[in-house]
């Protein structure tokens, strides 16, 4: 059963240590890693926010513009990652005319900045600069993650304003029983949090994410990084997630508050009970066409999670597209590509 | 346009992170070696193998404790057992709470002890976690040999460590008092915040 003799063992323990000398210089010659790698232009800004339009890679893209809003949590550089794993390229090619909120990196300045700045202000500012320059009474909406919920919560608000609503791995039912960051924070002190530190930082969002499987993601992957340490193109593509992983913003604490307490601990988007500047959020506002997509094997967003919109959206017009991946695959894997963004592009056209 | 680097610049790549784990994976291969040279011997002499394995794993266990008990008596080996708890510390540390003895200035002592105490729980469902790990590992090479499977490489013996310890923590992480625990002890944490002193 244990095939490895002494000497095997000792020779496999002297090849690594080969390799990671090596493979330590190679490491150290790569210089600045590079993400976000299509052409864009700034078109509007506000606070920190900039809101960006990807240069299309038709002669005439489609009329109705799409915007993406990307999670608070983490950076959106992940939806264009690299030459080869980049949705946004996968949307462009099909025609679409793509826009994204950078929502910066929140400061001491913005620690008062609510869900209702992000959504009735931020998102909604992008949404009415895209119908004025696009002349549209509505515009095509793709929310990510989190930002799925945030965009769920402004199209319950402003359904007139949105032609098309797709949510990607988007939490719609925070208290499904596998959902484990429901389970982590359901016996943190939110306002205890919030009121001490102001904003919440980073790097506590990434011991939480780490926490969830330490052993893989603080320590295994990197004894498997030595394998490919030859390869200086497969090190940088394991350097781009790594940066993506680390470049954790800072939440602005009002707004990280009221997604902690309302959505995670007390699960109020599916009870329709969420209120944003006085406005309660009825996902049976939510009637224009929905697209929600999930991967099957998210661990940080279950599909029950997502699947939960079904039951209480007013769309008449819902469809599903699963994929069978995990949480970060859905954006960076082969498969995704090839399948996602052809996918959701196609269901957009045909509406 | 490429986006190079942000504010904050989190693009440089921390290669102490991969040397941490190679000198991790190092110890771990020494630690290792006297279970297949006993595993040869054994077999070379017809012996009870299941009996060798059994004895392996009561050592590693006893290693185990002594390296929680000592972080600072072999830290390479350590860290096999302490990934989780080494993120957190950093995470803490971010908030300005280390690990020192002693609480950071301003701090409330109280807050400071309630945290320390804390922290030490969290050490013990980790151990504990560690531990079965351990037992999850020696039954699931047990269940490999009479199935007339054999681990090809040290690798393959890692990948399953890693994979037992993956199990056994997620076992705990999923209950109920695990999330209590890490409820409380972040609460703890932000208790021993010197308030001012926000990272952000």
């Amino acid at each position: 059963m244990i095939g490895p003799t002494p000497a095997q063992i000792t020779e496999e323990l002297r090849h690594f240590q080969a390799r990671l000398t090596e493979g330590a210089r190679t490491l150290r010659g790569l210089g600045p890693i590079e993400t976000g790698v299509l052409p864009r232009d700034p078109v509007y800004q506000e606070d920190k926010l900039v809101l960006y339009r990807y240069r299309p890679r038709v002669a005439e893209p489609h009329p109705v513009p799409l915007l993406i809003v990307y999670a608070l949590v983490n950076r959106p550089y992940m939806m264009d990652l690299q030459e080869d794993r980049s949705l946004i390229r996968g949307l462009l090619d099909a025609g679409l005319d793509v826009y994204l909120i950078d929502w910066g990196y929140p400061d001491a300045g913005d620690r008062h900045l609510s869900l209702a700045d992000y959504i009735l202000r931020y998102i909604g500012h992008c949404v009415h600069h895209l119908r004025e320059h696009h002349q549209r009474d509505s515009i095509n909406l793709a929310g990510v993650c989190q930002g799925g919920a945030l965009s769920l919560c402004f199209t319950a608000l402003h359904p007139e304003k949105i032609r098309n609503l797709v949510t990607m791995v988007t939490p719609v039912d925070f208290h499904t029983p596998d959902n484990v960051l429901t389970h982590l924070i359901r016996y943190v002190d939110v306002d205890l949090l919030v009121d001490t530190l102001g904003n919440l930082p980073g790097q506590l969002l990434n011991f939480t994410f780490l926490s969830l499987s330490p052993f893989r993601l603080a320590g295994q992957k990197y004894v498997d990084l030595v394998d490919i340490l030859d390869d200086a193109q497969t090190v940088k593509n394991f350097l781009r997630m790594e940066k993506w992983i680390f470049d954790s913003p800072d939440q602005a604490g009002e707004a990280f508050r009221q997604f902690a307490k309302d959505f995670f601990q007390q699960n109020k988007l599916v009870k329709g009970d969420v209120v944003i500047d006085g406005q309660r959020v009825d996902l049976h506002n939510v009637t224009m066409p929905v697209l929600n997509v999930y991967a099957n094997q998210d661990h940080l967003v279950p599909p029950a999670a997502s699947r939960a919109l079904a039951g209480c959206c007013g769309s008449r017009d819902y469809s599903e597209l699963s994929f069978e991946g995990g949480h970060i695959g859905i954006y960076v894997s082969g498969r995704a590509q090839r399948k996602i963004p052809p996918a959701i592009a196609a269901w957009l056209l045909a509406r | 346009m490429a986006e190079r680097t942000d504010p904050p610049d989190p693009s440089g790549f921390d290669i102490e992170l991969l040397l941490k784990q190679a000198r991790t994976y190092l110890a771990f291969g020494q630690q290792l070696q006297p279970l297949s040279e006993r595993f040869h011997e054994t077999l070379g002499q017809d012996g009870d193998w299941g009996e060798a394995l059994r004895q392996h794993f009561d050592q590693l266990k006893a290693a185990l404790a002594r390296a929680t008990d000592d972080p600072n008596g072999h830290p390479d080996l350590t860290r096999l057992w302490t990934v989780t708890l080494d993120t957190w510390r950093q995470a803490a540390a971010s908030l300005g709470v280390s690990t020192a003895l002693a609480p950071p200035a301003g701090a409330n002592a109280e807050a400071w002890r309630a945290y320390q105490q804390l922290q030490g729980q969290y050490l013990d469902g980790l151990r504990q976690a560690a531990r079965d790990a351990l037992d999850l590992m020696e039954q699931r090479l047990s269940e490999r040999a009479m199935a007339g499977a054999m681990v090809e490489s040290l690798r393959e013996l890692y990948n399953l460590w890693v994979e037992c310890n993956e199990e056994t923590y997620g076992r705990m992480l999923r209950s109920l008092d695990y999330a209590m625990l890490n409820g409380r002890l972040l609460n703890a944490l932000v208790s021993c915040h010197v308030r001012g002193d926000a990272p952000t």
